[in-house]
């Protein structure tokens, strides 16, 4: 379950309509600008061999719904006095960690009010170590405007079967238990800010290449950015190509392979055969990176979305750190016997 | 011309050509011969997608070609008394037999100095009995991160990308990246599978010191192995545009009696556009680890093995 944990915060969000966070940005396809602050015009930093230099560690430190929760009525933005409020909770969770409170005070659902059975566990790794940033968007969706996920209807059967099935299962074999579960992945589509185990993500460039390390899962990115054409190999993260617009990386992949058929934590993370990927990644300042994907799949959206997402740079000399998932996955055994021992139990009991 | 304008450029040129030629003397002692490309802020450049081509990852010493990795011996014969048959030799495992050919194991020569790996008496009987339990112990069978220098010489192609302060390692197998940290770095908070990778150049040779392991993972399919003490330095060096020479420096005072090194070229993948390729293996081994827990019928409760 631990490792299974990274879509924690999106299934809370959406599932439980219990985020509290929000924020940022203006109409759709535009900036996300922290609310606080405005654009700098520092020149973006080059590479030794010109590039827009993007290589750091990166982390997704905004708690933006991916959806527009219920409650801000389709409202795209946050009124000066909420983005107060949570700037304000900020900081109160932030001095509470620091004195080793734990609990709600420091932004964490207590067991009792844990929507999912099983995330009190998961709520243990979700420490965000430092106050989140406070966007204006109420939601990371920019398109559709209603800020939700266009569901094709089958597709919104999966995602609810795909919830209530997340700590509870049914584990009557292997293939059960989710593709974070099984240490496999949690799909491309939510990498680069997804994973409250750490989330982050190094970018490190070379000559023709954007390597993009994500620690959970070990799960990595080659980018060739030499003009290459697509190759017609299938795979998990498909086939990414990448190219420079001004400073923008721009990067379209497709020959994705068919996962549908496997159980997924947040099922729009899915690798399908018709799915088509494009990310567009631009450092609007210093510290920040604007990350835009549209997202197209006939197979479980009925029209494409994008959604936009700040993500923020960590200090200098962080590193990230091996994730052996699978080589310690002593949940997977363990959740398969005590399933057995329960079904044994419930047929002794007839 | 006056004699000692005429005396001067004798001088000069003399000087050019003495300069260039120690120069040249110089720059060939430093890498044999051949000067490697440069990256923009002029190191060596390593880059590219390269492959070992031997047989190290079935055993890193000289091995003669045999049936299976798993053997078993096989059924003495009972024939006609005073009648001589063919000896009994060694056969393949019942979970490996049907492979036939394809689960043979090609000679090779070995590419470890001197062909010897100096264990401890404790250790060689250890690596002994890990060729018995080979296909219940070998990490490379679950699917498991292969440790270094192992990762590099299995039979799967691996990227160099070189960046500003670091440089990775893509393994294709099991997804595998390494980070050589080529600023200062402190220590992993515990130990990994693929160890705390620091680099620094030695002229135009990428030296890397690999520490902070675990004591999970072999050298090679034959069960050689090592404990968290290990302790690798590697070297890079360019040769051609297509060759790479790998040396690896193995030390481990808890299993070994000395240093010992290991040595190989690696081969360049020159194929246009070539790709480190998904390798992800967890699924493929999932049946085999797993598969043994059987699968709950939910009509009945039973459990299906």
């Amino acid at each position: 379950m631990r490792y299974g944990s990274v879509a924690i915060l999106l299934t809370l969000a959406v599932v439980a309509g219990a985020a509290v966070f929000a924020v940022a940005s203006a109409a759709r396809n535009s900036t996300a600008a922290p609310a606080s602050d405005t654009h700098s015009t520092t020149p973006v930093a080059r590479t030794a061999w010109g590039d827009p230099d993007f290589q750091g560690v990166w982390r997704y430190e905004a708690v933006i719904a991916l959806e527009r929760p219920a409650r801000f009525g389709g409202r795209e933005f946050l009124t000066d006095a909420e983005i107060a409020q949570i700037q304000q909770t900020e900081k109160d969770q932030e001095a509470n960690r620091l004195a080793g409170v734990e609990g709600e005070a420091v932004g964490r659902q207590s067991i009792a009010a844990s929507p999912i059975r099983g995330n009190e566990y998961n709520s243990f790794w979700q420490d965000h170590g430092r106050p989140r940033k406070v966007y204006k968007q109420t939601s990371l969706i920019t398109d559709p405007r209603d800020g939700r996920i266009p569901y094709t209807p089958d597709a919104q059967k999966a995602d609810a079967r795909a919830a209530a099935r997340y700590g509870v299962g049914p584990y009557e074999s292997y293939l059960d238990p989710d593709t974070g579960e099984r240490c496999l992945t949690d799909g491309v589509t939510g990498m680069m800010w997804q994973g409250p185990n750490g989330g982050h993500n190094q970018i490190v460039q070379s000559p023709g290449y954007v390597t993009i390390l994500h620690e959970e899962y070990r799960d990595r990115r080659i980018i060739p950015v030499d003009g290459r054409p697509h190759s017609n190999i299938r795979q998990w993260f498909g086939d990414s190509v990448g190219h420079w617009q001004g400073d923008t990386l721009v990067v379209d992949t497709t020959n994705f392979v068919d996962k549908t058929n496997y159980e997924w934590a947040s099922i729009w993370t899915r690798p399908s055969e018709t799915l088509h990927l494009l990310e567009r990644f631009k450092r609007t300042d210093a510290d920040t990176l604007e990350y835009t994907i549209t997202v197209e799949d006939p197979t479980t959206f009925v029209k494409p979305w994008t959604a936009v997402i700040p993500i923020s740079k960590v200090p200098d000399g962080t590193q990230i750190y091996e994730y052996a998932c699978h080589e310690g996955n002593y949940a997977m055994p363990n959740l398969l016997s005590g399933a057995r021992a329960n079904a044994a139990s419930k047929t002794a009991g007839r | 011309m006056p004699t000692w304008f005429k005396t001067a450029l004798v001088a000069i040129v003399a000087a050019i050509v003495v300069g260039s030629v120690w120069a040249q003397v110089r720059s060939s002692r430093r890498s044999a011969g051949y000067q490697p490309a440069r990256t923009a802020d002029g190191k060596p450049d390593l880059s590219g997608v390269w492959q070992a081509l031997n047989t190290a990852n079935f055993d890193i010493q000289s091995h003669p070609a045999r049936p299976a990795l798993a053997l078993i011996p096989a059924a003495p014969r009972t024939g006609v008394a005073g009648l001589v048959r063919a000896t009994p030799t060694d056969i393949p495992a019942p979970a490996v037999r049907a492979l036939g050919a394809v689960g043979a194991v090609p000679a090779g020569e070995g590419v470890v100095d001197g062909d010897e790996v100096p264990y401890q008496p404790w250790a060689a009987a250890k690596k002994k009995e890990n060729v018995e339990h080979w296909l219940e112990r070998d990490p490379e069978i679950k699917c498991f991160m292969p440790g270094v220098p192992r990762a590099t010489y299995m039979p799967y192609p691996f990227q160099i990308l070189q960046g500003t302060d670091t440089i990775l390692i893509a393994y294709e197998f099991a997804g595998t990246t390494r980070t050589i940290h080529m600023n200062k770095v402190g220590n992993s908070p515990s130990p990994s599978w693929m160890g705390l990778s620091r680099g620094r150049w030695e002229g135009d040779t990428l030296v890397v010191d690999v520490t902070d392991f675990n004591d999970e993972t072999w050298f090679d399919r034959a069960g050689n192995f090592h404990s968290d003490a290990l302790h690798i330095v590697e070297r890079y060096t360019a040769v051609s545009p297509y060759h790479l020479m790998y040396e690896v420096t193995v030390e481990d005072p808890k299993v070994f009696t000395r240093p010992w090194k290991m040595r190989m070229p690696l081969y360049r993948r020159t194929e246009k556009d070539k790709r480190i390729l998904e390798y992800k293996c967890v699924e493929f081994v999932e049946e085999a680890m797993y598969g043994h827990l059987g699968v709950v019928d939910p009509a009945t409760g039973h459990t299906n093995k």
